[in-house]
């Protein structure tokens, strides 16, 4: 028991390990009532809503609870596997995310990569300064602005494709084909500076010695890069792209209802738009909790196993 | 910017000609990304400022052309405008201030490792960070909490975000703990030692969580959507309406072709509403990435 007994000291004070939980309490009851509110705050906007989730297996009824009347099993899972309108949205949530992996994994990386060899320090900070500041722009202002800028009566971009390839004016924001491109962009244009800081504190990282051996061996800057650059970053790139992985099922929820319209809906309809409108628009309460449990808890397994693999291969977890 | 300014590069670095090529493309790319990222807003404070007829002639590129301050005058006058932008302030400032408070108050027993039962509530917090409710569940219960159609339903569900908690349990847990010792020995309680100590030395963790939660309320607008009456509607919302036409312009577009009056009252309701975030981010921005870099670390 000598583990025990082990004496600790905490603000300066020499206490046992086997004081009695009243004298604990007593000593910090006022860090206990600290806690009391947020606690509770928890327990009512945190868990209740995920134990909300039993809804899927019961049946709702208005007025009668948030929990629904009784239970119906597997009824609801059963009926939106069979739903063609869930498998389109599983596809497009599917291709939507893994698109938008491909292009905006790979882009802060070069770009942070580039903005170190940037030398002119006013510059750099200049560039950084501008390149972040879409992060903090609201998705609304975002898409509204684009709906400015591809517009194709008084747009930019039609005007200009009209005036340099004689191009029909397009409508961007309505055709189907482009949706997905668009949505890609735009986290392009929003995310890319503000990733790339992670990458950025990584290369400030590097050890300069290893850039001086690097110049003394006669390599030149884009050697540099490819053989001390890259490989030094690499564990954070690793870690990076398991996160982005766990979170592959999460898309940007609000950016794709504030682009949905009714005739790109055939690429434009996630799950998470399927479940706003058959749980919110249409009332379907359960069937909608069912479908947003079911992407929930592949979302679940998908950061769990990604952040086993980071464990096993770089010894390091998220979590 | 604190954490990239330093330049790894040696000063004697080789001058090739390789590197004067890749000097050039570097440049050119950065040129290219900071005109990417200012573009569209050149673009929206030319259109506000313009005349009509030159935004539907597709003169109007990167300066305001035939300029006249008409458009603003039209939000300014347009009633529901101000009520939107006045909310929109509300929500930012009591949501923040409400948030500081609550994450401040569970941060700090959360930083007392000694603290029995803090595990626990550790625990707790990280599993919420997994597993969530739903869109579903917690419309219910809002509704069964009948929060729906009160500011509260904007307020009280974001008091806490669990990344802005850890940031300042981490930052908590780092202060020296002699000052603390010193102050209980003065007889100050642990209320005392949160308020007047450690939320002073905090000044810059609290600032950096207090502008995510800041920029949070700011642009929040689906919230609003799905709890609120339109009375109670903030800015983002409102612009959202106006561009999906769901909200009348005709109220406020009292002459001319009222689709391209739209565009410059769009472009004017776009700039009013982001001018805030643009104008103080040149001064906030260090807070903002220092937050990025305390925020890695781990829980």
């Amino acid at each position: 028991m000598a583990r025990r007994n082990k004496t600790i000291v905490v603000n300066g004070v020499t206490m046992n390990r086997r004081e009695t939980f009243k004298s604990h309490f007593q000593r910090y009851w006022q860090l206990y009532a600290m806690l009391f509110l947020p606690v509770i705050y928890f327990i009512i906007f945190k868990y209740v809503p995920m134990f909300g989730n039993i809804l899927a297996f019961r049946r709702y009824r208005p007025g009668l609870g948030p929990y629904g009347t009784d239970w119906v099993g597997l009824r609801y899972f059963e009926k939106f596997m069979g739903d063609r309108a869930f498998w389109q949205a599983f596809r497009n949530t599917l291709t939507l995310s893994l698109l938008n992996l491909l292009v905006n994994f790979p882009i802060p990386i070069v770009f942070a990569v580039m903005l170190n060899e940037v030398r002119h320090l006013r510059f750099k900070k200049l560039v950084q300064t501008v390149s972040y500041m879409p992060r903090f722009i609201s998705t609304v202002v975002v898409i509204a602005i684009m709906g400015e800028l591809l517009s194709p009566s008084t747009g930019l971009v039609n005007n200009f494709l009209h005036d340099a390839f004689g191009i029909t004016p397009i409508y961007f924001m309505n055709e189907p084909q482009y949706f997905r491109a668009l949505y890609v962009l735009t986290d392009t244009w929003q995310f890319t500076g503000w990733t790339a800081i992670i990458y950025l504190a990584a290369i400030t990282g590097i050890s300069s010695d290893l850039f001086e051996a690097a110049t003394i061996d006669g390599a030149t800057r884009l050697q540099q890069i490819i053989y001390v650059t890259i490989p030094s970053i690499l564990p954070t790139i690793m870690v990076m792209f398991i996160m982005s992985v766990g979170r592959l099922l999460s898309l940007g929820f609000e950016k794709v209802l504030l682009m949905y319209t009714p005739s790109n809906s055939s690429v434009s309809d996630i799950i998470d738009t399927l479940v706003y409108r058959t749980g919110l628009a249409n009332q379907n309460y359960s069937y909608a909790t069912a479908i947003g449990l079911f992407s929930g808890v592949i979302g679940v397994v998908l950061v769990s196993l990604s952040n086993f693999i980071s464990r096993k291969t770089t010894g390091d977890g998220i979590y | 910017m604190t954490t990239v300014s330093v330049s790894k590069r040696p000063a004697h670095i080789r001058r090739g000609a390789g590197s004067v090529v890749m000097d050039v493309i570097i440049y050119l790319v950065m040129v290219f990304v900071l005109l990417v990222c200012l573009v569209p807003f050149l673009y929206m404070i030319a259109l506000s400022f313009s005349d009509a007829k030159a935004i539907v002639n597709n003169q109007v590129s990167f300066w305001p052309v035939g300029f006249n301050l008409g458009s603003y005058e039209q939000i300014v006058t347009y009633p529901h405008f101000f009520r939107a932008y006045g909310n929109t302030f509300f929500y930012t400032l009591a949501g923040t201030a409400i948030s500081l408070l609550m994450t401040m108050l569970f941060a700090y027993p959360l930083s007392k490792t000694h603290l029995r039962g803090q595990g626990v509530f550790m625990r707790m917090v990280v599993i919420s960070m997994f597993f969530s409710g739903g869109m579903i569940p917690n419309f219910l219960l809002i509704s069964n909490l009948q929060l729906t159609g009160t500011v509260w339903a904007m307020l009280i569900p974001f008091a806490i975000n669990q990344f802005n908690l850890i940031i300042l349990v981490n930052f908590f847990k780092a202060l020296p703990g002699e000052i603390e010792e010193a102050a209980l020995i003065d007889g100050l309680n642990y209320f005392g030692i949160l308020f007047r100590i450690v939320m002073p030395l905090s000044t810059a963790a609290l600032a950096t969580v207090g502008l995510y939660t800041a920029v949070f309320f700011w642009n929040d607008w689906f919230n609003a959507l799905l709890y609120l009456n339109s009375a109670q509607y903030p800015v983002m919302l409102f612009l959202r309406n106006i561009v999906n036409g769901t909200a009348m312009l005709g109220d406020a577009a009292g002459f001319g072709d009222k689709s391209t009056i739209a565009i410059s009252i769009k472009s004017a309701v776009i700039v009013t509403s982001t001018l805030p975030i643009i104008i103080l981010y040149p001064f906030l921005q260090k807070y903002f990435v220092k937050g990025l870099t305390v925020g890695s670390v781990k829980g």
